[in-house]
């Protein structure tokens, strides 16, 4: 029997409910599953965008393959970013190419948690005693050089300074909604989002080019990527590819490791018998005068805990979308070709039959006997399935080994009322809304290094 | 036991190799696991315990016989 897919009230004659996914995206996701049930119809300007939600729903969607919903068209607002050539605008194949670069595995790691924990000892070599940080700024720099060190190359990294925190910035504002409509409108955020890239472009290849005309050979991607040969021995990507290519890296571990650990301390601020357990366990993890990196791969449990209760709690995506390339059936509905198909990490991190007290900051949830995100299709601040977020494992990781430096070396302070730190969801990048100053202050005790 | 590993989930990252690699391997080409040994020795247990715990995708599974 097929039923019609029930449609989400309201909505404007061309621009359907884009306006209120402006507005306000997860109020309007948990409309449509409040109204619709577990699968709802809602339309981004002409785009019609079928939600499915619960678990048996979105286990549906992530299981299903590539050549029935397709990724790689889903996300409009996007491919400006990029780039032609790049990640969402690439073929399966490209994808399943980059997804065997190999600085993702876990060989690779012990390397990495080196390279995080040296340049977070770096951006924090100037604070002093005491003073005040803007989360947001501290952790978007961080990240810049954490991820092109660790994914790039070292030598990459040297390149990079402080000059590229306002241009990621501006490439995450641009990736309005209303790309949906033309991702190209004279509006001055995606003016700023082009011009962005273009500096981004301009800065790379310059880097590239003088490496090439020095002659000079990095053991790193830029290096690998240029050695691979097409059949008739031409290079198979050109520096602009190349570029792409590493906006896409350093964009995918940017704003989410940033706003993951700029929540995770406001958070650990707001609950501050939580800030003592970790402290108290990172305390005694190093009380021995181990390495961050060898402890930052290893379990760290009340600090992973609350990592991911700030996942669930503040998921940097909160939208995942798949474009239906084939048939695609989900108990009694039918969606067409054409439509696109989403999920809402946003609402099914507080999926009430999954997660008791959902709205509370409660990381015993993940307590062995609890493990409420072992439900692997509800629990999916990274996604699930074959595109689960490639780099999970790598962002734990870096922000452990971040958090052990700076709550060993530090205590901190909300230095703006609790209530004013949110999210700012205009743009399909969550980010958090600046100002997010906190107060640091020296640990009277500091532990041995 | 019995292994069952999911390959709708796999993505080859390759932690339970580095935990049982009398067990897994990693297929390169296809960036997914390949079980050498489906149904293992008792000996190996804790080895594949933490293979299935470590795994990021959360795509293997113990079946008891």
């Amino acid at each position: 029997m097929n039923r019609a897919i029930p449609r989400l009230s309201g909505g404007l004659p061309l621009l359907g409910h884009l306006l209120e996914l402006r507005r306000d995206p997860i109020g309007l996701m948990q409309r449509c599953r409040d109204e619709c049930g577990e699968v709802g119809e809602l339309r981004l300007a002409r785009q019609p965008l079928v939600m499915l939600y619960g678990e048996p729903a979105q286990e549906a969607f992530f299981r299903a393959p590539d050549e029935q919903l397709d990724q790689a068209a889903a996300y409009p607002f996007m491919k400006p970013v990029f780039g032609p050539g790049v990640v969402f605008d690439a073929t399966p194949e490209q994808r399943k190419q980059a997804l065997r670069n190999r600085s993702l595995r876990d060989q690779a790691m012990r390397g990495h948690a080196e390279t995080i924990a040296r340049e977070t000892e770096r951006m924090i070599a100037g604070w002093g005693d005491a003073g005040s940080v803007d989360l947001i700024d501290f952790f978007a720099e961080l990240t810049i050089y954490t991820s092109s060190a660790a994914l790039i190359g070292p030598e990459f990294r040297e390149e990079l300074g402080p000059q590229l925190v306002p241009i990621f910035k501006d490439l995450e504002r641009g990736t309005d909604a209303i790309a949906y409509v033309n991702p190209s409108l004279p509006l001055p955020s995606f003016r700023k989002r082009d011009r962005a890239r273009a500096q981004l472009v301009t800065f790379l290849q310059g880097i590239f080019e003088r490496r090439e005309r020095e002659g000079r050979k990095a053991q790193d991607l830029f290096q690998v990527l240029r050695g691979i040969r097409n059949p008739d021995g031409s290079p198979r990507y050109d520096v602009n590819t190349i570029t792409g290519m590493f906006i896409s890296l350093m964009f995918a571990g940017h704003h989410t490791t940033s706003t993951t650990s700029s929540w995770a301390l406001l958070e650990l601020l707001r609950h501050p018998e939580w800030m003592k357990r970790v402290a108290e366990e990172l305390d005694a993890l190093y009380a021995d005068g181990r390495e961050v990196s060898h402890q930052a791969l290893r379990e760290i449990p009340q600090l992973e805990s609350c990592f991911k209760e700030t996942l669930r709690l503040h998921p940097p995506l909160i939208l995942l979308m798949r474009k239906v390339a084939q048939p695609f059936r989900y108990g009694d509905f039918d969606v067409p070709v054409g439509a696109t198909v989403g999920v809402s990490l946003a609402v099914s991190n507080r999926d009430p039959a999954v997660f008791r007290e959902p709205e509370r900051f409660d990381p015993t949830r993940y307590a062995p006997g609890r493990e409420e995100d072992q439900h692997a299709f509800a629990w999916i601040p990274f996604g699930a399935g074959r595109h689960r977020c490639v780099g999970a494992a790598f962002a734990m990781m870096q922000v452990k080994a971040i958090f052990s430096i700076l709550l060993r070396r530090y205590e901190f302070e909300l230095a703006q009322p609790p209530a004013s730190y949110r999210s700012d969801h205009s743009k399909m990048v969550v980010q958090l809304a600046q100002p997010s100053r906190v107060r640091y202050r020296r640990r009277a005790a500091e532990p041995a290094p | 036991m019995r292994i069952r590993a999911d390959l709708d989930l796999c993505q080859g990252h390759g932690a339970c190799a580095g935990e049982a690699p009398e067990v897994f391997s990693v297929d390169e080409r296809e960036s997914r696991v390949v079980v050498l040994d489906a149904s293992p020795p008792e000996a190996l247990r804790a080895k594949v315990l933490a293979a299935v715990k470590y795994c990021p995708t959360r795509a293997l599974r113990i079946v008891e016989e």
